[in-house]
């Protein structure tokens, strides 16, 4: 079920300097995270990312995503400590067109010589909070058991 | 008892059934079978969505439609995993899938279910220019969503003495697009040049070119002058290139170690096809008979297997019809033992380093076939499937005929997994 992502994680995935990782699993089920800068969110509300290489393990993990219909994750790390987790499922994989080859000139122009093998679509369903004090604050409220007794001691 | 039947009344199973049959084939992939097997109608408001300065409408090509029709329909259909439905247009009582307009989006449905979005192809840049002879440039090559197509002959010299592959209306269609549109039965090299060079200034458009005609039988030796002519235009398009090898195949008759090394040595070709349409000597010899009766279905495998030493493994291939193998009469009469039959055919060639890639049967309206039906749902899945388990059993890539540079082949859509 998709979700719409918050003004702040947008504008944190939008800016190119927070930290993209996009993890994917193989057939196996071998995790395969890699940095995608490219991660953006588009008009519509779903990420997308450019993905130049068509050999890729990302590649190849994101058609068995589409095809069969499994989900991936994006962490995303802004440079003050933000950090989220978006877990989604590719549901569009652009490979011809006019917004195709729009982002063929694009990431030329940025990038040299290279190719473009597809534009991947991901629709968000499930948004976390991965900053480590939000993540300590809702552990003690949820799990009072969860911590060594000398932090309590007089 | 077929196994594409139901044990209990020996109905055929329906997409859904085939699709929790097979939960290793990805549904887009067995969708995408289906709606080349049935083919599409589209409707009005389908037809409403087009903007004929964006989208792609019906091109010139080799082989005719289902519906035996040039009118400006959509060329084709996008999924949205990128690969494409290369899908002809059927007349409604022929029971189409039909490409509708739901909730503002573009969709097939079938029995009102809706199934999938789809896209129209865009047109490329080129399409409606002129070349300096005056030609417009799609009625000189023509266009999938990430490939130039080049057909510069379509007529075919089997159907002289009416051996023409029973599957195939080619000579037919040529005639009608002749007198519909103008299209000459050979185009000009120049004409070639010019309008592939056209299609280069689009960046990000095209991966690949593929050309394909009908053979020649002419010549010194058989097909000389089929080679002649493929060198003479190959050699125009390679002019547009700063390499001297560029990704490109050509589909053409099974020529000889000479005639094969003269193309590879003298243009740019990259990759060879040559089709036996049917993997099965008796059939061959049936479906194909000047195929048959020019080469023979022996010297044509082993012709195959001698162009990967010239080409090099993966980069040779064979298409067949996939179906044709139970056209009636004389087809096999069970899907198991075509499918049995099939696979093992092509596991020999595979092992030789030779693609086999299938193509869904259309009884096109043009071709002596026309009348027959083809298999079912599940024959074409588990062709597809079997066709794909020998390429990872054998580690063979077909990255010059896969989702992006053809489309048209199911089996090769799951190298992507590769
Ligand atoms: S060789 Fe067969 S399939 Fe090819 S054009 Fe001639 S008749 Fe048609």
């Amino acid at each position: 079920m998709a979700v719409k992502l918050s003004d702040e994680v947008i504008a944190l995935i939008n800016n190119s300097e927070t930290v993209k990782v996009l993890a994917t699993v193989d057939q196996d089920g071998n995790p395969h995270a890699t940095f995608k800068q490219s991660l953006a969110v588009g008009e519509d509300g779903n990420l997308f990312f450019l993905e130049l290489l068509e050999s890729s393990q990302t590649n190849r993990n994101l058609v068995r995503s589409i095809w069969f219909n499994r989900k991936v994750t994006v962490t995303v790390r802004g440079k003050e400590g933000q950090s989220y987790q978006i877990k989604g499922k590719p549901v569009r994989n652009i490979i011809a067109g006019p917004l195709f080859e729009q982002k063929y000139v694009e990431v030329r122009e940025r990038l040299g010589d290279v190719d473009l093998a597809g534009i991947w679509v991901i629709e968000p369903e499930e948004v976390s909070d991965q900053n480590y004090w939000t993540r300590k604050a809702a552990e003690e409220a949820a799990h009072p058991y969860f911590l060594h007794l000398d932090r309590l001691a007089k | 008892m077929s196994m594409a039947l139901k044990r209990e009344d020996q109905i055929p199973l329906s997409y859904s059934e085939v699709v929790r049959e097979h939960p290793d084939v990805p549904p887009l992939v067995i969708l995408k079978i289906d709606v080349q097997r049935r083919g599409v109608h589209y409707t009005q408001n389908a037809l409403n969505v087009i903007d004929p300065s964006v989208h792609q409408l019906r091109s010139p090509n080799i082989f005719g439609a289902r519906d035996a029709q040039l009118t400006p329909v959509p060329d084709s259909l996008l999924l949205r995993d990128g690969s494409s439905i290369v899908v002809d247009p059927t007349p409604l009582e022929r029971n189409p899938y039909l490409v509708d307009v739901v909730d503002g989006q573009l969709v097939l449905t079938d029995q009102g279910e809706v199934l999938e979005t789809v896209d129209f192809w865009t047109k490329p840049d080129f399409y409606d220019k002129k070349t300096s002879s005056g030609a417009l440039m799609n009625h000189v090559i023509t266009a999938r969503p990430q490939r130039i197509n080049v057909f510069p002959s379509g007529f075919c010299h089997f159907w002289v003495n009416d051996k023409g592959c029973r599957f195939c209306d080619v000579v037919n269609h040529l005639k009608q697009q002749r007198a519909e549109l103008g299209i000459p039965t050979r185009q000009n090299p120049q004409d070639v040049f010019e309008a592939v060079r056209e299609a280069l200034k689009q960046p990000g458009r095209f991966t690949t070119i593929c050309l394909t005609a009908g053979s020649d039988t002419r010549g010194a030796e058989p097909f000389d002058q089929e080679v002649d002519y493929y060198i003479e235009i190959l050699q125009a398009i390679g002019a547009n290139f700063k390499v001297k090898k560029f990704p490109s195949q050509l589909v053409a008759t099974a020529f000889t170690e000479k005639q094969l090394a003269r193309l590879y040595e003298e243009t740019g070709i990259r990759s060879y096809t040559t089709d036996l349409e049917v993997l099965n000597e008796e059939l061959f010899e049936w479906v194909c008979p000047g195929k048959a009766e020019w080469v023979g279905y022996r010297e044509w495998k082993n012709r195959l297997i001698r162009a990967v030493d010239i080409f090099g493994r993966g980069y040779v291939g064979t298409g067949i019809v996939g179906g044709v193998e139970t056209a009636k009469p004389k087809g096999f009469t069970s899907e198991e033992a075509a499918l049995r039959s099939t696979l093992e055919e092509a596991e020999h060639l595979i092992s030789h380093g030779v693609n086999v890639v299938f193509s869904v049967w259309v009884p096109r309206p043009g071709s002596y076939f026309k009348d027959q039906k083809s298999p079912s749902l599940d024959y074409y899945v588990r062709l597809a499937k079997g066709l794909h388990q020998l390429r990872v059993k054998y580690g063979l890539p077909v990255d010059f005929d896969d989702y992006r540079r053809c489309g048209n082949h199911p089996d090769t859509d799951l190298a992507r997994l590769l």
